[in-house]
């Protein structure tokens, strides 16, 4: 009953966007007068993966439909229209390194959203390099951000920051002593998975399962999981985990008779994962955006209904990327409008940067972050919000920040 | 007169390649980086028709490719080895490799040969994955210097078009070659061929080496282009792709697999306007060449012309 | 060590059920169905939708899962392969159309299904425990329903006069097409159960695994592994290959770290090939 009154929702907001689009056609006339600003969004939307590059677009189109609906964004006293670009990739570096041609070269934007995985993100460094653009990816080859790099900005928390605050919560609040880790054998999920270990092991905790990993493609887990639960560690850490493989590694390790507790550093989905684990989902606890209803400002609430309009409906994991645009536009607006086609003035601006926070009903800042992990401000300093599967639905257990 | 008019036509395309595009295209860096692609995949395509010439379905040119770049990668960055040293060594390992596999392998035919070459992409990739710190593992080789005298789109274009005429012209001597016509009695039947006293395993595994060695090179030169190589670069997608174009090409001829390659990268890049669909509409694409085209987009003349002799043939004229 | 023979036996039971689709397909028609593991998919997210999403019970999910992929592997083989296959001059032609089939149904299924993973509740809860092993329940409901349509279809196949007409199809086209088989109906019937056999598979395993629209590409690589192994075109060849894979994969995942274990189980085909071409049942080839 529940279910059916929310699909019908949906289809009242899809009608709702489709007047809405009516609507903005109508209003075409006074946007097209303005100045626009037009940016690009690079990133895999279609294939399995899709949903990493959609939410980057989606985001965008949101932030942008909101502010075209109040007659645009004012940078340098002057109103200007948004206007979003957006390419797939397919997660091929050959298409990446094209789109960014297309995005920087033949459409002349400036700023570029994503991609979304290491092998496009570097990919494209020299081209966005050579076109002097700058490109906000969510990949965590410190390469891309470090000197002489200085085009991109890392769009999100790194895993490897969010994790030892996560394990410093429960070691305070839930007293554990052990951990165990466990990684696809893929470069983010590594990487993260080494930083864990490291991370954990400055805590004090005794790390059980250093180096776990299973092939990205499997799709049966009992094998790989039943050796670490035998451990009993008290925290199972799921470094990098897939959206897609949370729910059976969680399955795997409940039905395999793991009694403790079970995190991961990166953004989950809350439907994916009580479909595919039910009740073995509760406790998890994962990094999310600025989603859950409790900490939600009204902005965050309209931005989620305009999402909704755009994609169909709002995906939680898309709460993390809400950030990009907005940080772009304020930069830009304090930078003044030369920053427009001249990203040279965006980068000095970048150091001293801060606007407040609109997602969340409590007062915090958004600024650039980095400094003592990359040398320099290169990443977008969004609060990190951890979040606790409870009665098959995200609850924040606190919200963290990272330097 | 079949020989002077494809001489005539090679004229053509390497006139609008080497001079007609760097003319109009000179300044746009995304139509040159689309064009590199496609001549560089075409490249790679041409070496899956050498195999396709002898009768053996190859899904194996993505490994090649990604042997190539990691030659590259490995040389580039830990001994700053040359890329113009390493390019040949790339492709010198690639066939070596090549020949390691191919002799048993080469044993097997029809979709059993099709299975594995497909399982050597897996293996391939999963190798180096699995490599250590010799293949950087899963975090792969980033930074790999830029080559020498490459440094624009236009020269970078400019070389893989070079290279791809090379190969187009190697490609038809060997078509053309007494070894050409032997591969085509392989193609035909191994067993006939045996009893005529052909050396049956020695020209199969030169076909399947020659063709490894221009996977390696394209590999290669899109590791240098890229700067980076993952275990993932190439996937048993990308080696469908490689048999796709040659497929959609036609295997009649040379010019089968360069048709193929160059259209379909084109293609998407216009179809990406639409983009929730592209990737379908490829697919009903494919079925459709299949359907009304069987044997590729190069044999269009033939099906009009045939065409056009049934229409006539079945209305009489008054 | 309890637990990776509880592991290997119900990978391998499932497997089989992909391993004698493929192969019932590749006998009649001489034809390597690249969209196995796309059919194998759509099953899967039929039993989504019918079980896990209407609440509807489970075997009419089941039911479904065996039907939408046997009609349109039926479609594929009437309207596509037996045309191209007919005037072809190569026979290569056929395995791009399959190609060309599997990307297509790839890109339905994503339009169709988007591109989340998706899960369905269990149909039974509890884990049982056999000597230090786990074996949940509904590992155990997989592995007794594909056994019982392993041996259904067997049966069908050796007794019943479609399933002799396609045992005659399968040795000697020509022969049988002058003992009065009708070809094509019995092309399509078998290409039909084929594809039915990978949509049961999916739908048995959506219940373990889950699904996403992107499954297909793996499952068919495992396909293609087995009937390697086994021998394309034999039935005993695809139940052995589906054993030797299913305990392959639970003793190396268990064994061996992270992805080394298809590393191996590719290097060892190769090398396995190079001694058997024809795989462990097959026959000579060529």
């Amino acid at each position: 009953m529940k279910r059916a009154a929310a699909v019908k929702r949906r289809h009242v907001l899809a009608a709702a966007g489709g007047l809405a689009a009516v609507a903005a056609g109508l209003g075409r006339p006074a946007i097209a007068a303005m100045k626009t600003f037009r940016v690009g969004v690079l990133g895999v939307m279609s294939g399995p993966d899709a949903a990493w590059g959609l939410h980057n677009k989606f985001c965008a189109i949101a932030t942008a439909n909101m502010y075209n609906a109040v007659g645009g964004f004012e940078i340098g006293g002057e109103k200007y229209g948004i206007e979003v670009s957006a390419m797939d990739d397919q997660l091929d570096p050959k298409i990446a390194v094209a789109g960014a041609e297309k995005l920087t070269q033949e459409d002349g934007l400036r700023y570029v959203i994503g991609p979304n995985v290491d092998t496009t993100a570097l990919s494209i460094k020299p081209v966005m390099e050579r076109n002097k653009a700058i490109y906000i990816p969510y990949a965590f080859n410190k390469t891309l951000y470090t000197p002489p790099a200085e085009n991109a900005i890392l769009g999100m928390i790194a895993s490897y920051e969010a994790g030892p605050i996560i394990y410093e919560y429960l070691i305070k609040t839930r007293g554990i002593k052990t951990i165990a880790f466990l990684a696809a054998n893929e470069p983010d999920p590594l990487n993260q998975q080494q930083a864990g270990v490291a991370a954990a092991e400055k805590l004090g905790l005794d790390v059980l399962v250093k180096d776990a990993t299973y092939q990205a493609s499997a799709t049966d887990f009992f094998p790989v999981v039943s050796p670490i639960v035998k451990k009993k560690p008290d925290l199972l850490v799921l470094s990098g985990v897939a959206p897609a493989t949370a729910p059976l590694l969680i399955k795997a390790a409940r039905e395999l008779g793991y009694k403790g507790l079970l995190s991961t550093e990166t953004a989950q989905d809350i439907k994916i994962l009580t479909e595919g684990a039910g009740k073995y989902a509760e406790g998890f606890i994962s990094v999310g955006g600025a989603s859950t209803p409790e900490i939600r400002s009204a902005y965050m609430e309209s931005f989620v209904k305009e999402y909704a309009k755009a994609a169909g409906q709002w995906d939680d994991e898309a709460g993390t990327k809400v950030y990009a645009l907005e940080m772009v536009l304020h930069t830009i607006a304090k930078a003044g409008p030369q920053a427009i086609d001249d990203t040279s003035v965006y980068k000095a601006a970048i150091d001293s940067f801060t606007m407040p926070n609109p997602f969340l009903k409590s007062a915090s800042t958004l600024q650039y972050v980095g400094q003592a992990y990359f040398g320099q401000k290169r990443q977008i300093g969004v609060p990190m919000v951890v979040n606790e599967v409870k009665d098959g639905s995200f609850q924040t257990l606190f919200v963290g920040s990272v330097a | 007169m079949r020989r002077f008019s494809a001489l005539i036509g090679f004229a053509l395309f390497a006139a609008v390649m080497l001079i007609a595009v760097p003319l109009a295209l000179a300044g746009q860096g995304y139509w040159l980086t689309v064009l590199t692609t496609a001549a560089l995949l075409a490249f790679g395509s041409l070496g899956v028709w050498l195999t396709f010439s002898i009768g053996r379905i190859n899904i194996a040119q993505g490994a090649f490719a990604l042997i190539g770049g990691y030659v590259v990668a490995i040389l580039g960055t830990r001994y700053h080895v040359s890329f113009w040293l390493s390019l040949p060594l790339a492709v010198l390992i690639a066939a070596a490799v090549a020949r390691l596999v191919g002799w048993p392998i080469l044993r097997l035919r029809g979709v059993y040969f099709a299975m594995i070459t497909l399982s050597l992409t897996e293996v391939a990739s999963l190798a180096f994955l699995n490599g250590g710190s010799f293949t950087a593992g899963a975090s792969g080789i980033t930074s790999i210097p830029r080559p020498a005298l490459l440094s624009s789109s236009l020269s970078i274009y400019l070389a893989s078009a070079l290279l791809l005429l090379i190969g187009i012209a190697l490609a038809w001597r060997f078509a053309a070659s007494p070894t050409g016509a032997v591969f085509r009695s392989l193609r035909q039947g191994e067993e006939l061929a045996a009893s005529l006293g052909i050396d049956v395993a020695r020209y199969r595994l030169l076909a399947f080496v020659v063709s490894s060695g221009m996977g390696g090179a394209a590999g290669a030169m899109f590791a240098a282009f890229q700067q980076n190589i993952f275990p993932t670069s190439y996937t048993v997608n990308d080696s469908v792709n490689f048999m796709l174009y040659c497929f959609l090409g036609g295997l009649q001829s040379v010019a089968g697999p360069v048709v193929g390659a160059f259209l379909l990268v084109i293609a998407f890049q216009l179809l990406s306007v639409i983009q929730r669909f592209q990737a379908l509409l490829y697919g009903i694409f494919m079925i459709a060449a299949m359907l009304f085209l069987p044997n590729g987009l190069m044999s269009l003349p033939q099906v009009l012309a045939a065409r056009r002799h049934e229409r006539d043939a079945v209305v009489p004229p008054r | 060590m309890a637990q990776i023979l509880i592991d290997g036996s119900v990978l391998s039971a499932s497997y089989a059920l992909i391993a004698l689709g493929i192969t019932l397909i590749f006998s009649i028609m001489r034809l390597l169905n690249f969209a196995h593991g796309e059919l194998f998919m759509i099953g899967a997210f039929m039993v989504y939708y019918v079980y896990g999403a209407w609440h509807l019970p489970f075997v009419l999910g089941l039911l479904i899962a065996a039907l939408v992929p046997a009609l349109i592997g039926a479609c594929f083989e009437k309207f596509l392969f037996r045309r191209v296959m007919r005037v072809a001059t190569r026979e290569e032609n056929s395995m791009l159309l399959a190609v060309g089939t599997a990307i297509l149904l790839d890109n339905v299924a994503l339009f169709l299904f988007g591109e989340e993973q998706h899960g369905v509740p269990e149909t039974i809860s509890g884990v049982l425990q056999i000597a230090g092993g786990f074996l949940p329940y509904q590992r155990l409901v997989v592995v007794v329903m594909s056994l019982a349509l392993i041996a259904l279809l067997l049966g069908f196949v050796q007794f019943s006069r479609p399933g002799r007409a396609m045992r005659a199809l399968a040795q000697d086209r020509d022969a049988a097409l002058l003992m009065g088989v009708d070809v094509d109906r019995t092309s399509m019937l078998g290409f039909a159960i084929g594809a039915g056999l990978a949509g049961l598979a999916g739908g048995l395993l959506v219940t373990i695994q889950g699904v996403n629209a992107g499954i297909g590409v793996d499952i068919s690589i495992k396909a293609f592994i087995m009937i390697m192994i086994g021998g394309a075109g034999v039935v005993s060849g695809a139940l052995l290959g589906a054993l030797v894979l299913g305990f392959a994969e639970s003793i190396g995942y268990s064994a061996l770290p992270g992805s080394e274990t298809y590393l191996l189980i590719f290097v060892a085909l190769v090398l396995f090939l190079i001694i058997r071409p024809q795989g462990i049942m097959g026959h000579p080839w060529g």
